[in-house]
């Protein structure tokens, strides 16, 4: 009963109402920016960040979790209404979705999306609850070394984890572990690249720069990209689907749940992965192939539980090892630091009330999500009206001056400004900046723990491998080398099918 | 069709960089305290700021809040505390210095920033108390020796009698804790690594998961490890015995000369007019007094050292002093590695 403890008391903490509160705007806020095309989550919560200053930590991580997995439902939505994937991570559906709507089964398929959604969430929510303190009981053995080769790790993942090319996505790294060696050394005390400016003293905050390259820069970005021009939604019906369509999405729902649950964790897959994974697998385990991209229910029910699943899951490598996997996740790292809480094995020991209050948030949010998607689409699409003239001014205003509160600081202003329109030119070259600000958020903790891991071995290298967590991390380090080549195969596969799919639909 | 489609985008184009324009402005412009009189007899004319050059959290951050707590009711203005951190606290100390010497705007000092940083970063980084009016001194701030509560080393002489090399976390480069130890691991002859952590609580990290041999923090952060028998104190850095501490020997008492501890004080820009010093000083007695901040310092284990600003600016410049001529005669570098 031991264990429980903690988890229980870490429901006394979501139940007080400030934090029911703050996760029902998170999953709200996460639902709308899902709709919305333009904005996605990572954006989102770099420019909420000042917002969650004044507030208590669990209550801040509490409210941008459920913006991260809010959103993976808002996606749903205009996926399978408008056939326009309001996140990455919901393209597949977008197939088997559309179909569905045209065929007058809307219903049906937002239906069974957020149920599969909810179990997905679920049962990496429970999978979370056990993984995490088995890797917290070894917290006080981490020491520099094993810090060298998590970053190590994470660093080469960064490479790994983008859309775009390869080496544009090293580029953007290496580019983020230089900005990291921005301000004075923590060993010499060395001023490095500060220009005699104390304001880069401390080196360049991460506030601005995920700000900068994902707020701003995005916002910048869109304004340039129009959209389709918003079709009216079709009327939604039948909300709750069949026990006949429940069963034949029950088993893609399982499976959904299981393959995004460990992608999720592979920092690196994340949801869109994890979507296009699962829709590839159900096409390959269906009896009758072509019925996919013709409104098969399986085809919205795989994918959709499975990015929910990996959206959860994904917060495993942050809380329990300090390492995160995707974009959105240095983000939320970042949220933490500000609120003096470093993420990493001790998280759990040290933080029970944050760390289980977090988790368990999101049974909650899962909760308030499949109660709210469903009724509540109507008003979402109607979201999509607001024109991009009027939203862009307002959530540049809204950036700019919540930059400026966390410091009290007309620099960081400046350097939103700048670091936004590199953003924007990233995005416009084809540069994801994901690898950038993650490399950016470890680079100072591969340094560092380099550095003094050396002057605990007196600089001798080769006792890294003399330590058993290290060795075990530096092993996945080379295992993961060859992940990738893994993961291209996967995704041509799925790219195969989908052209298949997109086939299908010009013939039907 | 094209052409209006390209005025649209220019409008909303045109609508950012309007926002971006404002915002700047907005923030760029000096909000001056209107009806400030030169020579004070009208202070406070308003808010009176204390700038803080830490991140909130902190202790020094905590001493300047329970300090403008308690002292707003005296002084008859309200005093917001600002959070500014950059650069050990240089930044908002820059700050300060620069702003119009009216005594709207105070500063929450570090000894260690005045004292002990100068010694490991390069000289146009250092911080004086030269443009500065010290109002009044605050408290003092120990630092403690501390072994896990394994190890086989309880005083500095088993430390000295083991004759080996060991390695001791400090909570950065250019503090009292690397000082201190530097200091007393030269003078006791050992040899010792010294490895900079990110702050105190990554220091007491190392030092519980025996990532480390020994570790000197702060005395308000180690003290709920030394009550729950995971850290073993050995000495403390201060002149006196702590009174928090009372069977711990100083390292003055282990016959090393190392009295090192963190001092905090508030001060003014340089210019500010006697009457606002005088409202001031007022304002910050009448908060120590108070029963509030003398809880306060209780639980946090600060020991009261309310001295007059003369008497900082002495001691500071004598420790500064004391310091350097240390470092100098133990050929220590805190920079260098």
């Amino acid at each position: 009963m031991e264990f429980f403890e903690p988890v229980l008391n870490g429901f006394g903490v979501v139940l007080e109402p400030t934090n029911l509160l703050y996760c029902l705007l998170g999953v709200v806020i996460g639902m709308l920016i899902g709709v919305l095309p333009g904005l996605g989550p990572a954006a989102t919560i770099a420019i909420l960040l000042p917002l969650t200053y004044g507030i208590e930590p669990v209550t801040a991580i509490i409210m941008l979790s459920g913006i991260f997995y809010g959103a993976q439902y808002g996606g749903t939505i205009t996926s399978v209404l408008l056939r326009l994937p309001g996140e990455a991570s919901s393209v597949v559906t977008v197939f088997d979705g559309y179909a569905l709507t045209k065929q007058g089964r809307a219903g049906t398929a937002l239906g069974v999306a957020a149920i599969g959604s909810f179990v997905g969430g679920t049962v990496a929510i429970i999978g979370l609850t056990f993984l995490a303190p088995l890797v917290a009981g070894f917290a006080l053995d981490f020491g520099p070394p094993e810090y060298t080769a998590l970053a190590l790790l994470g660093i080469l993942l960064v490479a790994t984890v983008s859309n775009g090319g390869r080496l544009k996505s090293l580029i953007a790294a290496a580019i983020g572990l230089l900005l990291a060696t921005v301000g004075r050394d923590g060993f010499t005390g060395e001023s490095r690249f500060t220009l005699g400016s104390l304001s880069l003293a401390d080196g360049l905050d991460f506030v601005p720069i995920a700000m900068g390259i994902f707020g701003l820069g995005e916002i910048l970005y869109n304004l340039e990209e129009r959209h389709n021009k918003v079709q009216a939604p079709a009327k939604v019906a039948n909300v709750w689907p069949s026990r006949k369509d429940l069963k034949q999405a029950s088993g893609a729902i399982g499976r959904g749940s299981v393959l995004g649950f460990f992608l999720g964790i592979l920092p690196g897959g994340g949801a869109t992965l994890s979507s296009l994974a699962a829709y590839a697998m159900e096409k390959k385990r269906a009896k009758d192939p072509s019925r996919f991209g013709r409104g098969a229910i399986e085809g919205v029910a795989g994918p959709e539980t499975a990015n929910n699943a990996a959206a959860t899951s994904s917060f495993i490598p942050l809380l329990t090892l300090g390492i995160p996997a995707n974009a959105t996740m240095a983000i939320i790292f970042g949220a933490l630091l500000i609120q003096g809480v470093t993420p990493g094995p001790q998280l759990v020991q040290n933080d029970p009330e944050l760390f289980w209050g977090v988790v368990n948030s999101m049974y909650i949010g899962n909760i308030l999500l499949l109660i709210m998607s469903i009724p509540l689409v109507g008003i979402f699409v109607r979201i999509l009206r607001v024109r991009p003239a009027i939203l862009a001014p307002v959530t540049v205003l809204i950036t700019l001056i919540g930059v400026y509160t966390i410091n009290n600081s007309v620099f960081d202003i400046w350097l939103v400004i700048f670091f936004g329109i590199i953003g924007y030119l990233m995005k416009k070259f084809g540069f994801e900046p994901g690898p950038l600000v993650l490399a950016f958020v470890l680079g100072a903790l591969l340094e560092e723990s380099l550095r003094r891991s050396l002057l605990l071995f007196g600089g001798d290298a080769t006792q890294f491998a003399g330590r058993p967590i290290t060795a075990v991390l530096l092993f996945v380090f080379i295992v993961v080398i060859i992940l990738p080549f893994i993961q291209k195969a996967l995704k041509q596969r799925t790219t195969r099918n989908s052209t298949v799919t997109n086939d299908h639909k010009e013939s039907v | 069709m094209i052409h209006s489609k390209f005025a649209r985008r220019s409008t909303s184009a045109l609508g950012v960089a309007a926002v971006l324009a404002l915002t700047l402005s907005a923030c760029g412009g000096n909000v001056a305290n209107s009806g400030a009189s030169e020579d004070g007899t009208e202070f406070p004319s308003g808010p009176v700021t204390l700038t803080i050059g830490q991140d909130p959290g902190g202790s020094t951050d905590l001493i300047g809040r329970a300090i403008a707590e308690n002292a707003s009711e005296a002084l008859g203005a309200p005093m917001p505390v600002v959070n500014k951190p950059g650069a050990n606290g240089a930044l908002a100390t820059q700050e300060v210095a620069n702003a119009t010497p009216d005594g709207q705007t105070l500063i929450l000092l570090n000894a260690s920033l005045i004292a002990i940083t100068p010694l490991a970063v390069s000289e146009d980084e250092a911080v004086t108390l030269d443009d500065l009016d010290v109002i009044s001194g605050i408290s003092q701030d120990d630092y403690v020796l501390v072994a896990n509560a394994e190890s086989e080393y309880e005083t500095v002489e088993d430390i000295v009698a083991a004759g080996k090399a060991f390695n001791f976390a400090t909570t950065g480069v250019g503090t009292g804790s690397q000082l201190a130890q530097a200091l007393l691991f030269k003078q006791a002859g050992v040899e010792g690594t010294d490895v900079p952590f990110d702050g105190g609580s990554p220091a007491m990290t190392a030092i519980l998961g025996n990532q480390v041999d020994f570790a000197t923090i702060q005395l308000g952060e180690a003290m709920p490890q030394i009550e729950a028998g995971t850290l073993r104190p050995i000495v403390t850095f201060s002149d006196e015995r702590n009174q928090y501490l009372p069977d711990v020997p100083t390292a003055l008492e282990a016959g090393y000369d190392v009295p090192v501890s963190q001092y905090r004080a508030i001060a003014a820009p340089k210019g500010t007019p006697e009457p606002a010093l005088k409202k001031l000083r007022e304002a910050v007695s009448a908060a120590f007094e108070s029963e509030e901040y003398k809880t306060f310092n209780e639980e946090n284990l600060f020991t009261p050292h309310e001295i007059d600003g003369e008497q900082v600016t002495e001691e500071w410049t004598a420790n500064a002093a004391k310091y350097k001529e240390l470092v100098e005669k133990y050929d220590i570098d805190l920079g260098g590695e």
